[in-house]
């Protein structure tokens, strides 16, 4: 039996999730031919508020991104903001993934010692972190703001420093702050009585990272020593050796030895594309967030109900600015259906 | 071309024409080395332009994957990527090829593109990268023979008015010189003969 708490968070989330567009909307929006359409489906949602405040003469695809970052990030920390004890803590440290992302945009400038502007990352307000983003974007270079993150969660970063070094690639950073994020969630978590189904979802989002982040390693020519380090140390249903043994596969093998696994339906996708590397983001996405889908009907009144909705909130976010890019970029509908996350 | 009453005619003039005229042979014959040169040099190049059609379609791919790219990671995204990549480094420099000034591209540094996290991006940039080098390439072998065609066009210009006009020309004037030369010398023999004659009429 869930506390009162989880009963009020899951509850309140059962109504936000009416809120989330629904799935034939979402094809509508796909489908539309003009970015002046897809405001005006837009318009009878929860992004009509942003959306009016600029002009309409101003929106385009960038305005729209931001737009839809932002309703993301206001609808994961509402959800942070009615959770009590242990779980806000939780959901606190599920929505530090939008500061995890921020945090990888201002090391992969200042390793390219590239300037970078806080209106680059995405919209976050100070109360939702502590990490001060202003003083990051002007650090100098890679060290000065690794070394602003000593006070942070992250700070143990300082330790991966040599290897960034010696590798010279921001890798190293991104796939520790990764580490940082997933160790933090899974260590929360264990605190929580009966969260099976949360473990689910944030297992299997673990494993298709560690999987990502195989593939990704598999095209440079980074020692497999050094990469089975970078990988997240928490195997779900991917056991250790597994990983291990991906690691030093070629892609085809590693692509086959993954049909072995539960994740034998993203290992098929692969297998049948034309380049399996770049579109593993797409496909590996796709499988998560299928099976968040999947959660809202099996977690009915559990915590990962709320861990389900947060994740298609993300889904519904990247999915509006994958169709107005897409619009954007004049990509033909079958190409755009073959990248739609949902 | 008429040369005769343009030249003084005397041993000296002959010898000076003859010289000329070997001068501007030879200067013929390097200007054909020249255009020939020229000529096999362009060719080469022209191998590399026909290469365009392929490179065209290789455009549309690396276009597809970066289109791809920006779907997957939103424009923010693909710029945050983009942003860890350390640019390609490229010099001209001037190359003479016989006498005439073409550029020369030398890549310094390679994009780098190991920092890219992302899978997606990571391809669109391997696709450009790899694509950079032969854009370069044939950019240069362009301008190449935008600039050897307008040498070769005034060498063939050179060559035929050597050819057509300056050498027939200078022939005509030692055969004119010879002849003049020649009705001389048959002159001076007939007059010595008929002195000679006088001579003995008058004993």
């Amino acid at each position: 039996m869930s506390s009162p708490s989880i009963i009020y968070l899951v509850t309140r989330t059962h109504g936000r999730r009416t809120h989330l567009l629904p799935h034939e909307s979402l094809k509508a929006i796909s489908r539309s031919r003009s970015l002046p359409e897809i405001v005006d489906h837009l318009l009878r949602s929860d992004y009509a508020v942003n959306i009016s405040r600029i002009p309409s003469e101003e929106l385009d695809s960038v305005r729209l991104e931001k737009i839809f970052s932002e309703m993301l990030v206001e609808r994961l920390f509402t959800v942070t903001k009615d959770a009590r004890g242990g779980v806000k803590e939780f959901l606190e440290a599920y929505s530090a993934r939008i500061e995890v992302e921020n945090l990888k945009r201002i090391l992969r400038a200042k390793h390219a010692q590239e300037e970078i502007e806080e209106d680059d990352l995405i919209p976050l307000r100070r109360e939702h972190t502590l990490v001060n983003f202003q003083a990051l974007t002007k650090a100098e270079n890679v060290e000065e703001a690794v070394s602003l993150l000593r006070e942070t969660v992250y700070a143990s970063i300082t330790n991966k420093l040599d290897s960034y070094r010696r590798l010279g690639s921001s890798i190293v950073l991104e796939s520790y702050l990764d580490n940082v994020y997933f160790n933090r969630l899974w260590e929360g978590m264990e605190r929580l009585p009966g969260v099976t189904g949360v473990r689910r979802l944030v297992g299997e989002e673990v494993d298709l990272r560690n999987i990502l982040l195989i593939l990704t390693l598999k095209r440079r020519e980074i020692p497999s020593r050094l990469a089975e380090e970078m990988a997240i140390p928490i195997f779900y249903r991917l056991s250790r050796n597994v990983v291990k043994s991906l690691f030093q596969k070629e892609l085809i093998d590693a692509l086959e030895a993954l049909s072995g696994t539960v994740y034998r339906p993203v290992a098929q996708e692969l297998l049948k594309s034309r380049e399996p590397t770049s579109s593993i983001e797409t496909v590996a996405s796709k499988h998560l967030y299928n099976d968040a889908s999947s959660a809202l009907n099996d977690m009915f009144l559990e915590l990962g109900y709320v861990i389900a909705y947060m994740l298609l909130c993300e889904r519904e976010a990247r999915s509006l600015t994958t169709v107005t890019t897409a619009l954007d970029l004049g990509v033909p509908e079958a190409s755009l259906q073959e990248r739609l996350l949902f | 071309m008429s040369a005769s009453g343009r030249a003084a005619v005397s041993r000296g003039v002959l010898l000076r024409l003859r010289e000329q005229l070997e001068f501007t042979k030879k200067g013929q014959e390097l200007l054909k080395m020249k255009r020939d040169h020229l000529a096999s040099e362009t060719n080469k190049l022209l191998s590399k332009v026909a290469a365009r059609e392929r490179l065209d379609s290789r455009l549309m791919k690396a276009y597809e994957c970066l289109k791809a790219a920006y779907l997957t990671l939103g424009y923010s995204g693909l710029e945050s990527q983009a942003s860890t990549v350390e640019k390609m480094d490229v010099r001209v420099r001037p190359k003479s090829i016989m006498g005439v000034i073409v550029p020369e591209v030398v890549i310094e540094k390679e994009a780098e593109t190991s920092s890219l996290s992302s899978p997606s991006a990571y391809q669109a940039a391997s696709e450009l990268t790899g694509l950079m080098r032969e854009l370069i390439e044939l950019a240069e072998a362009e301008s190449r023979i935008e600039s050897i065609a307008y040498e070769l066009m005034m060498t063939n210009r050179k060559v035929n008015a050597l050819e057509r006009v300056l050498i027939p020309g200078l022939m005509e004037l030692i055969k004119y010189v010879e002849g003049r030369l020649e009705e001389e010398s048959l002159e001076e023999f007939f007059r010595a003969k008929r002195v000679k004659q006088v001579i003995r009429g008058s004993e």
